[in-house]
């Protein structure tokens, strides 16, 4: 098959090493030659050159990613969705969102959020900064602005301290806010799952089944033309087949949204009127050929994220290894409502079901122990003036 | 003493063209008067009264229009300042909405001079009043058939954001001074001689003329700091919000309202506020912009020691010498400005909202 890979040059290149190609690329692994990159253990996370780790910049970060006052009504922070109980995501199909919405979107695990390159399941963001400001600032996220978000840093006497010692500034910009909670995310990954001590020679670390379920993982169910690297994600945007939302059809709150994220992410009128699901990576570059296609997740940590998919239409791995085994299809029949978009790389699979519980088994060595965290206890607000201050102020006008 | 009118020339030569002769301090201003009419369309206005009271124009669903300008305190809320949005207070008090259409400059500061139609994005939009996204907003519209019913009925078609910035306008054109003693002409004999004062000994017609009782410029007065703008963070944090956003340079180190400065970026105008309407006074306690005065007697007291202490205050403002009873008259001729509190179904919402979103059926094959 041809698979036009637009605006990507990056990854092209990347790609282009190990399946050859010029102009278009042959993703289908062929038996015996050079496929998709193999499984790896995990390394430590990429550091952007422009945001290097220091232990303030974490601990602001830590106390920012907790704080509800980075977001509209004080009320909806970063751990308001992504919830450490609950696999530092939302245990629901679609997230919970700033008071009065709900989100979309399933809702993603903070956990290895920094290894990719592609933020959100459409690859909005490219980065973990540009990915915490979306969240903050997104009508159904967090639904802050600048300037109020910015005000309260600089009334939080604790944040004054720790921003100056990261950054500098005599008042906290929020743009600095955004990399100290990137900060803190790189310090929450797990690199040390029984699939990476495998991978690093402890071969006593997956049990038979797991390791037939890796053969199944690699081999008839083709899991690693996608799932693959380190991360177990290739990165790329596919449509799958998943189907969309089932609470758009039966949630008043749910329609709101749709309408909303199809207007505001910019559509055509007749796309506005007519659309029934989520676009995804068409609202990167607009082009019809991207219609349902999302950006491939890792499998880290899957244990603990469930439901599954962009759509949160899967409540356990059973139910995904399931779907893919039938070719992109769910158990009620529901599939995507962009068949055109939708890759050839999916079809059915044939897996018995020895095949499928050891696939999940293998699955379930993506993930070691549950991360688990204590949230900080808030810095309060204090007055930026005393009385006498203001008092004198008064004298002198 | 002359009156400095330092702008509004095109004013200046109406009230020329109507020669009224106030005495020598009114001189050259517009006489108080009855309000003109104002034309309302009825199904327009139904609906934006529907929109006023409806929570689900704010952010998180918490607040109404209503919330700050609550009928039962006169449209206002009887403090010194404004409650804000959720997660944050305010650093001005919240002014009545009667009569809210009569007016050409809105905001303590002036700071918009277009129209309710700005106002209305203003209030619902700005992130420390009702941190709205309207996109949203317009999604919960069409949520709702009562709001598909009565948009159509007002022939505004489908709904849509612009046209909630229309229908909540024309829904305060019917909020208007009602049965004003000054306007029916049954006023108290102390209210009577109160106008005198006004007119004369007092000069508060200097700036409080015309039908509005406002000459809508700004003016500093000298009131003072409300200094739980800065000592409450949740105040103060709207009001650094607030400079930060209008572009007002120094906003975490400043420790006053800059008031007028705001439009003109002229510091001879720092401390300058809007004049306010004198109708409705009665329900509207606190008072000036920034609820520094408790009730009407302290305004004249204030007047009457010549206003407050800025170096910058207007000239327009002197030591008047009222004796007791004098300020006792012009405090009734104040209240006879208020009419009617406009509590009635006539103009207050009274249906319930539902409590949830009313889904749309057979979803997946009607149109968005």
């Amino acid at each position: 098959m041809k698979h036009v890979i637009k605006f990507r040059p990056v990854l092209l290149a990347t790609i282009a090493g190990a399946l050859i190609a010029t102009g278009c690329i042959a993703q289908e692994p062929k038996k015996g030659m050079s496929g998709p990159p193999p499984l790896a253990p995990l390394g430590p996370p990429p550091i952007p050159a422009d945001n290097l780790l220091s232990p303030a910049k974490i601990e602001l970060g830590k106390y920012l990613f907790f704080d509800p006052r980075l977001g509209g009504d004080a009320s909806t922070g970063c751990s308001t969705c992504h919830e450490p109980d609950q696999g530092w995501s939302w245990a629901e199909d679609i997230s919970r969102g700033y008071p009065g919405t709900v989100h979309w979107r399933s809702n993603q695990t903070i956990i290895n959020a920094a290894y990719y390159s592609k933020l959100f399941w459409a690859g909005s963001s490219k980065s973990l900064e540009s990915q915490a400001k979306s969240a903050s600032k997104g009508g159904v996220a967090g639904n802050g602005e600048t300037d109020i978000m910015e005000a309260r840093l600089s009334l939080i006497p604790k944040y004054v301290e720790l921003n100056k010692k990261a950054f500098g500034t005599e008042w906290p910009l929020l743009q600095d806010a955004y990399r100290a909670i990137a900060s803190f995310e790189r310090t929450l990954v797990q690199r040390d799952t029984p699939l990476d001590k495998y991978l690093l020679g402890d071969k006593s670390a997956l049990s038979e089944e797991q390791i037939r379920g890796k053969k199944v993982f690699e081999g008839k169910g083709a899991c690693i033309q996608c799932h693959n690297g380190a991360l177990a994600s290739d990165e790329n945007y596919y449509n799958i087949g998943v189907p969309g939302v089932k609470r758009w059809e039966e949630d008043g709150l749910a329609q709101i949204t749709f309408r909303f994220e199809i207007y505001a992410k910019g559509s055509t009128e007749e796309m506005y009127r007519t659309i029934k699901d989520d676009p995804g990576a068409y609202f990167r570059g607009k082009n019809k050929w991207d219609m349902g296609k999302f950006r491939t997740p890792s499998l880290r940590y899957a244990i603990y994220t469930a439901p599954y998919m962009h759509s949160g239409q899967f409540d356990t791995l059973d139910d995904v290894v399931d779907f893919y085994n039938a070719g992109g299809v769910a158990a009620d029949g529901r599939t995507t409502s962009f068949p055109k978009t939708k890759s050839p790389l999916i079809k059915p699979l044939g897996l018995t079901d020895g095949e499928k519980s050891d696939l999940v088994a293998f699955i379930e060595a993506f993930s070691g122990d549950e991360i688990m965290m204590e949230k900080p206890e808030l810095p309060p607000y204090a007055a930026r003036f005393s009385k006498a201050e203001l008092q004198a102020a008064q004298e002198a006008k | 003493m002359g009156v400095r009118v330092t702008s509004g020339r095109s004013l200046l030569a109406a009230m020329m063209g109507v020669g009224m002769a106030l005495g020598a301090q009114a001189a050259n201003v517009p006489d108080l008067g009855p309000l003109p009419p104002i034309k309302v369309n009825k199904a327009k206005a139904e609906l934006g009264k529907r929109l006023f009271f409806d929570k689900r124009l704010s952010g998180d669903a918490a607040i109404a229009c209503a919330t700050c300008h609550d009928p039962k305190q006169g449209w206002t809320q009887n403090k010194p300042l404004s409650d804000g949005y959720p997660g944050n207070g305010h650093f001005r008090n919240s002014p009545t909405m009667v009569n809210v259409a009569h007016k050409k400059v809105w905001n303590h500061d002036g700071r918009i001079g277009t129209g309710l139609n700005d106002m209305t994005r203003e209030m619902i939009t700005e992130d420390y009043i009702m941190n709205m996204d309207m996109r949203i907003m317009q999604e919960r519209v069409k949520q709702d058939p009562v709001y598909l019913k009565m948009f159509k009925d007002a022939g505004y078609g489908e709904p849509s954001n612009g046209k909630v910035r229309k229908a909540i306008p024309e829904y305060l054109k019917s909020l208007t001074s009602q049965n004003a003693p000054f306007d029916t002409g049954k006023m108290s004999k102390s209210a009577k001689r109160g106008l005198t004062l006004f007119k004369g000994k007092g000069g508060c017609i200097q700036c409080h003329n015309g039908p509005l009782a406002t000459d809508e410029k700004a003016h500093n007065t000298g009131v003072p700091e409300n200094f739980d703008v800065f000592l409450d963070p949740n105040n103060h944090q709207a009001f650094i919000a607030f400079a930060m956003f209008q572009g007002i340079e120094n906003f975490m180190n400043i420790k006053r309202d800059p008031g007028y400065y705001n439009v003109t970026m002229d510091s001879a105008d720092v401390g300058k506020f809007i004049t306010p309407s004198l109708r409705e006074l009665k329900y509207t306690a606190p008072y000036m912009h920034n609820g520094m005065l408790k009730t009407l007697n302290d305004v004249v007291a204030f007047y009457n020691m010549g206003g407050g202490m800025d170096s910058k205050k207007s000239s327009l403002l002197k030591p008047l010498g009222l004796s007791k009873a004098e300020q006792k008259d012009l405090v009734a001729f104040l209240l006879s400005l208020s009419g009617d509190q406009l509590t009635s179904a006539k103009y207050v919402w009274q249906g319930a909202y539902p409590a949830e979103y009313p889904v749309i059926e057979n979803w997946k094959n009607v149109r968005n």
